[in-house]
């Protein structure tokens, strides 16, 4: 009969160790022991030299260790929290405070980044020369500049903005000056929960219609508008909210008092320049990423799609995207990881991020290097693993599902 | 009876209306209503900034003079830049001993050009170890202490050579780790994978900014009391580890794309582990990784510039010195940056279409 050895069975009952060894050594097997009892030594020699020479440098230069620091008071203020923050607050709220900042830096940085990306992607297959060259110059030069120096110059050119007397005015309800962009907030009063409870409402109605319609076209083959019932739903009944309620909300405008700006939300020049260059930034990787995405799609699909009758607009929609995005969500994936990391240039410009306000002026201050280095990058492995996870999971929808 | 020979006829010109430069702007430009507008916009807008935007940079910039009293045109004050140009791509560096930073740029620039010239055989043997060598023999020269030169302190090492050098030193000292651990990654052994694993994610997942930062505030720690190492060494050796990790996960994607044959191939004539890595995978890894060894060369080169933060005097950090010398205090910060953004743009520019152009010529599929 025929032999059902794999070759790798042939290939270790060929070799002379098997077949009455003369030395152990030539055993790949036992090779790979030595190999990694070696390696495990060496790495115990490293790390116990490097602790015990740590422990003398600390014990030689009286830095305390141990998390203790945490609880006592810093002493010193931020410039921006999305909490309220006094000066005698402990060093855990300045730490929780960084982690916040961070989050909103690069929560902005990723949707700008994105609606950047995915615009200046798709302009790179305009019909129109202009648009095109402009995409292609977007992508070349913002690529190509480090980042940091993209974040100083942004900073400088917020820093010579007019002084708050001479703002730039929108409207009278944005106002852009040297001490940072005024916006107008939305105030909810006394029975706005109601039109928010209908907003939730509507977002859960339109993946109920989804998921029926999905249902009826998989039993009946008929099709259902999802797009503009959900549109509808999700104007409609927010609207009904709003004006059964009375319209419980007021925006509250910022207004020059003395020398400057007093309610709405202030947006500081700091974020607004590590926002702008971040997003800029980002966005020329991720048009790079929309645009090798789309032309990974081969010609035969398009001509595929058109033989079997579908609608140019529904090509786009059922056929290039979905591939496309098979290419493009994993390096969206690692641009969003990128993107978190850099907002560590921050400490450049001094917006108080984690790194900045943490291992910066807390670590200055503290100089216990080790607990608190530690602290922040465990924050943004972490962050980088949610990034990480929701990605992964939008994926594995997107994926081509093979055997 | 004879044939007929066949006489094709001339061919004919292409329709008026699809060549030359009316039926190319009718194509591109005004295809339709929406295409119109779209170039109108544009074009009116283009032509209302550019003229602008010229005249500061070139027309009414100040080019000839030496101090800030010579900058009394309205346009860009290049003398800025003309006047700090030696620290600017030099640092500190002692004016005598400039030739030595030369020297080592032209070594670099010698070795990355024998390694395209020299014939095939002798390649791997010759530029593998001149790239090796290359860092040390230039931190030799520049340092100078060793060689009977006038010792010049690290602190003094600066301006955009110091970009360019630390960049090629930490990713030529970067491959043969890289290459470690991208073997230790895919190799039988648990532990050694494990290992790998673990160092490629470390560096991969931390920010360059809080290595740099960890190798200025933790690295000292970890040495003995007795021995002080240099900050820039410490710079080097973090960019180094850093770059490793990224190396690794470049070989990576190589290892994955060097067909399973060839290593059964190597098997079968009778090569060693070592023997067939080096042999016959190594160069074919090297080969299809080129336009991604490239781009994390643009990567690394870009982040030398983060170094301004534990105030290494690289390029930009010199700028932003120059810009608060109390001789310049005119506001000279956006030809200062512009300055920094455009040799950084021409360097990694140029370096990225490289990539894309080894990229085409290494694309053999018939996609499309």
């Amino acid at each position: 009969m025929f032999s059902t050895k794999t070759t790798e069975q042939l290939k270790l009952e060929t070799r002379p160790s098997s077949t009455g060894a003369k030395s152990f050594y030539n055993n790949p097997k036992y090779r790979a022991w030595i190999y990694q009892s070696f390696l495990l030594i060496f790495l115990v020699g490293f790390f116990y030299t490097i602790v015990s020479n740590t422990l003398d440098n600390m014990a030689a230069q009286g830095i305390k260790s141990g998390f203790s620091f945490l609880d006592s008071s810093a002493g010193f203020d931020v410039l921006m929290s999305l909490l309220p923050f006094e000066t005698t607050d402990s060093y855990f709220k300045i730490f929780v405070i960084g982690i916040l900042n961070t989050i909103l830096v690069s929560a902005i940085g990723i949707i700008f980044s994105t609606l950047l990306g995915f615009i200046f992607g798709i302009a790179y297959f305009s019909h129109n020369y202009l648009i095109r060259s402009i995409s292609i110059i977007y992508v070349e030069v913002f690529r190509n500049i480090p980042v940091i120096l993209q974040v100083i110059f942004w900073y400088t050119v917020f820093n010579s903005l007019p002084i708050a007397r001479e703002s730039i005015n929108i409207g009278d309800a944005v106002f852009l000056n040297v001490t940072g962009l005024y916006l107008p907030q939305l105030v909810g009063e006394a029975g706005s929960g109601f039109v928010y409870g209908a907003i939730v409402m509507a977002i859960i109605a339109v993946f109920c219609i989804k998921k029926w319609a999905h249902k009826r076209q998989d039993a009946s083959g008929e099709q259902f508008p999802v797009l503009w019932s959900s549109i509808a739903v999700l104007v409609l009944l927010p609207l009904l909210a709003l004006l059964v309620s009375g319209v419980p909300f007021h925006f509250d405008y910022p207004a020059l008092k003395g020398f400057n700006f007093r309610g709405g939300i202030t947006v500081i020049p700091e974020l607004m320049s590590l926002a702008v260059a971040l997003s800029i930034y980002t966005g020329a990787f991720i048009a790079e990423a929309v645009r090798a995405g789309v032309q990974s799609v081969p010609q035969g699909q398009t001509e595929a799609a058109r033989s079997v009758g579908l609608k140019e607009s529904k090509i786009m929609s059922l056929i290039i995207v979905p591939q496309a995005m098979r290419v493009i969500t994993p390096m969206l994936n690692s641009e969003y990881q990128s993107l978190v990391k850099n907002t560590t240039i921050a400490t450049a410009i001094g917006y108080p991020e984690l790194f900045t306000v943490f291992a910066g002026s807390a670590l200055n201050q503290v100089g216990q290097a080790v607990e608190i280095m530690f602290m922040t990058l465990a924050i943004y492995f972490a962050l980088n693993m949610f990034i990480s996870f929701v990605m992964n999971h939008f994926n594995k929808r997107t994926e081509l599902t093979t055997r | 009876m004879q044939a007929k020979e066949f006489k094709p006829l001339p061919a004919q010109p292409a329709p008026e209306s699809t060549i030359g430069p009316i039926a190319w702007m009718r194509e591109n430009l005004f295809s339709s209503v929406f295409n119109i507008a779209v170039t109108v916009i544009i074009a009116s807008a283009l032509v209302s900034i550019i003229p602008g935007v010229l005249d500061w940079l070139i027309f009414s910039a100040n080019w000839s003079g030496t101090t800030q009293a010579d900058c009394v045109k309205d346009g860009a004050c290049w003398i800025f830049i003309k006047a700090w140009s030696q620290q600017i791509f030099y640092g500190s560096y002692p004016d005598g001993e400039i030739w030595r930073v030369n020297l080592s740029l032209m070594l670099l620039a010698g070795v990355i050009a024998l390694s395209f010239i020299l014939p095939a055989r002798l390649r791997n043997k010759v530029a593998v170890p001149a790239y090796l060598i290359l860092p040390f023999v230039c931190l030799l020269i520049l340092n100078g202490s060793h060689l009977g030169l006038t010792p010049v302190s690290t602190d003094l090492w600066g301006g955009f050579s110091l970009n360019v050098l630390i960049a090629a030193a930490s990713i030529i000292i970067a491959f043969p780790f890289g290459f470690l651990w991208a073997l230790g990654r895919q190799s039988d052994m648990p532990f050694a994978r494990s290992v790998s694993v673990t160092c490629i994610e470390f560096f991969r997942g931390t920010p360059i900014l809080a290595l740099f930062f960890m190798g200025s505030v933790m690295l000292p720690l970890f040495f003995p009391a007795d021995i002080s190492v240099d900050k820039l060494l410490r710079v080097w050796i973090i960019l180094v580890l850093f770059m490793s990790a990224y190396m690794a996960e470049v070989f990576r994607s190589g290892f994955a794309a060097i067909p399973k044959g060839q290593y059964e191939a190597a098997d079968s004539i009778g090569l060693g582990y070592w023997q067939k890595t080096l042999l016959i995978i190594f160069p074919q890894v090297i080969k299809v990784s080129m336009p991604n060894i490239l781009a994390t060369f643009v990567m690394v080169f870009k982040n030398t510039v983060f170094l301004l933060v534990i105030a290494v005097p690289e390029m930009l950090q010199v700028i932003m010195t120059a810009l608060s010398n109390s001789n310049w205090l005119g506001g000279h910060a956006i030809e200062g940056y512009l300055f920094v953004g455009f040799i950084f743009w021409i360097c990694c520019f140029s370096m990225s279409l490289l990539a894309t152009s080894i990229e085409k010529k290494l694309d053999t599929s018939h996609k499309n």
